[in-house]
């Protein structure tokens, strides 16, 4: 009867007994896995090299295109930049002075006649950006590639785990064995999957950053409808950095709708859900902002990764 | 909760990170209106407030010139927000903006007769007596002159303030307008004015279509009216000098010129 009453057990392991052991193990595997998460996240505070300027700004607020974006309203705003009939991006007057790298690789691209979308396309664009990213990442203001994984690390197990569960949960059923709390836990060790596997582009600390400069920066708020001739070059990159492109509408109706630029507006979701995109892979065209519908879009469905 | 002092500037949001960037500034003037009676203060405004920058509100809605009594819920937000940016003084316009439940939409100006003398003295005696601050009435600028006047702009304007007790906001740029639109001398108004009434003068820009200038507050402060704001400070110089800038705002640089200019024109020290 022992030996029969045995042998009926999935992988003669009693049903309570393996509970009790995977609801242990799962625990302390998600208790790890958020741990490691929150060290992660945090990101670091100590400013490694000043304040961060309009451009890096955007990249935290809305991913390289907003960073584009920023660039564009700065030098717009300068008066170095406008667009042709042709809907090509132009330069007028000599080259400023002052420039980021960014500002300078647009400014060279509007000189080549190249289109608004598709300056993050051009090589020295892209250099540009990426000399951003690495910037903001050895700041602590977002995540690099390398991190990102390593924060899904006991997430991973985590994963195991449930596979492991999900067998278990189909040999019982096969073998005809009461499954009802199995299947129980086992959603609950799902949500905990999906919830631990979406990793922001952006760190605490960067996104106290963002908030911060926000607070500095309130009069740029398109709710002030501010006035950009007074904040000159400066203040339209900050507007576009912080509030999105909406301020580079507010800015130049004109320029921004010859030369297609989306409208989206950033700033005002940022607090309530902040850990948006999820491996959309180098920075989503809607960041980590969780910013797409709010303004409107982010074009081109390249929300949600 | 010192009275306004020196050269001002009108915060308005459009131009609030401007504002907030005036070292030497002590004065600034607020529209009441656009200050909510409770809630949170406007950013700008109350970093200014931790800065102990005064604060006037500047209400446009009140229709103190209306023939119906002034409503008592407009008051009521005047003497709050006065409270809440602990201000020294309001102000509002000797005008009405509405008539009979009709919503002007603008200030308009009063027929300058005893009848409507009594009018605004009746209805600033009434929001006297809920404001927790002394109010001073600005005249405004008038294209044309009512054909009833009784009244010339000076002793229109003395009735008023003996009678109500109120301080005078002398509009400089409209004592320019009024005088140039109908080919009046306007150092003779000054002379003739109670200077020694005025809380605080208005300065602001404008611009000449058909022969008419138009006080608009979008165009750079003319050096004409800068002049008339010497020739006031030379009688007696206001205690504060406000620039008023409601649109059209230029660079950051023109703007700290024309505060600049301001300054000098008053004798008071530069704000930038």
């Amino acid at each position: 009867m022992i030996v029969n009453a045995a042998s009926g057990d999935t992988w003669g392991i009693p049903g309570p007994t393996f509970l009790r052991f995977y609801l242990v193990a799962t625990a302390v595997v998600a208790a790890l896995a958020v741990l490691y998460r929150i060290r992660l996240l945090a990101g670091s505070n100590t400013a490694v090299a000043g304040p961060l300027g309009a451009q890096q700004l955007a990249y935290l607020n809305g991913g390289p295109a907003l960073a584009v974006h920023a660039a564009l309203g700065g030098l717009r705003g300068s008066g170095a930049i406008g667009v042709g009939p042709d809907r090509r991006l132009l330069t007028t007057g000599p080259t400023p002075t002052g420039l980021t790298p960014l500002d300078q690789a647009i400014h060279w691209a509007a000189h080549q006649r190249s289109r608004a979308r598709d300056l993050n396309q051009e090589r020295r664009v892209r250099d540009a950006l990426d000399q951003l990213r690495t910037d903001l990442e050895q700041r602590g203001m977002l995540l690099s590639q390398a991190q990102r994984v390593a924060v899904r690390r006991w997430t991973r197990v985590l994963a195991a785990l449930l596979t492991l569960g999900v067998v278990r949960l189909f040999a019982g059923l096969t073998n005809g064995r009461p499954v009802g709390y199995l299947l129980l836990t086992l959603f609950g060790v799902l949500a905990a999957v999906l919830l631990l596997w979406r990793v922001p582009q952006t760190t605490r600390a960067g996104r106290a950053a963002l908030r911060d400069q926000r607070r500095q920066h309130a009069h740029l708020s398109p709710g002030s409808s501010p006035a950009y001739a007074t904040y000159g070059a400066a203040g339209a990159a900050m507007g576009v950095a912080l509030y999105g492109t909406a301020s580079l509408w507010a800015l130049d109706p004109g320029f921004a709708e010859q030369a297609e630029v989306q409208r989206q507006a950033l700033g005002g979701g940022w607090s309530s859900g902040s850990s948006g995109t999820t491996s959309s892979g180098g920075g989503s065209s809607c960041g980590g902002g969780s910013s797409c519908g709010g303004g409107g879009g982010c074009g081109g469905g390249g929300c949600g990764g | 909760m010192t009275g306004p002092y020196g050269v001002g500037i009108g915060w308005r949001p459009e131009i609030a990170g401007f504002v907030a960037e005036l070292p030497g500034l002590r004065f600034v003037e607020v529209v009441a209106e656009s200050v909510p009676a409770t809630g949170p203060l406007p950013p700008g405004l109350a970093q200014l407030r931790e800065r102990v920058v005064t604060v006037v509100p500047h209400g446009v809605r009140l229709s103190l010139g209306g023939a119906e009594p002034v409503d008592p819920a407009r008051v009521a937000h005047l003497a709050a927000v006065a409270q809440r940016v602990d201000a020294p003084l309001v102000s509002e316009h000797i005008a009405f903006v509405r008539a009979g439940g009709l919503e002007a939409g603008h200030l308009l100006p009063l027929p300058r007769s005893r009848e409507a003398v009594d009018v605004i003295c009746a209805n600033v005696a009434r929001a006297q007596a809920e404001l927790p601050v002394p109010i001073a009435l600005e005249p405004i600028a008038a294209l044309i002159d009512w054909p009833d006047d009784e009244l010339d702009e000076a002793d229109f304007l003395t009735e008023i303030l003996d009678r109500t007790g109120a301080l005078l906001l002398l509009d400089v740029a409209n004592v320019y307008a009024n005088a140039r639109n109908r080919g009046t001398d306007p150092l003779a108004l000054l002379d003739r004015l109670p200077l020694d009434r005025v809380g605080y003068a208005h300065v602001a820009g404008g611009s000449e279509h058909g022969g008419y200038y138009h006080d608009t507050h979008t165009d750079p402060v003319p050096p004409a009216v800068l002049e008339l704001v010497g020739e006031l400070c030379a009688r007696r110089r206001p205690p504060a000098l406000l620039l008023e800038r409601d649109g059209g705002y230029p660079p950051a640089a023109d703007l700290r010129a024309e505060l600049d200019a301001l300054a000098t024109a008053a004798g008071y020290p530069a704000v930038t």
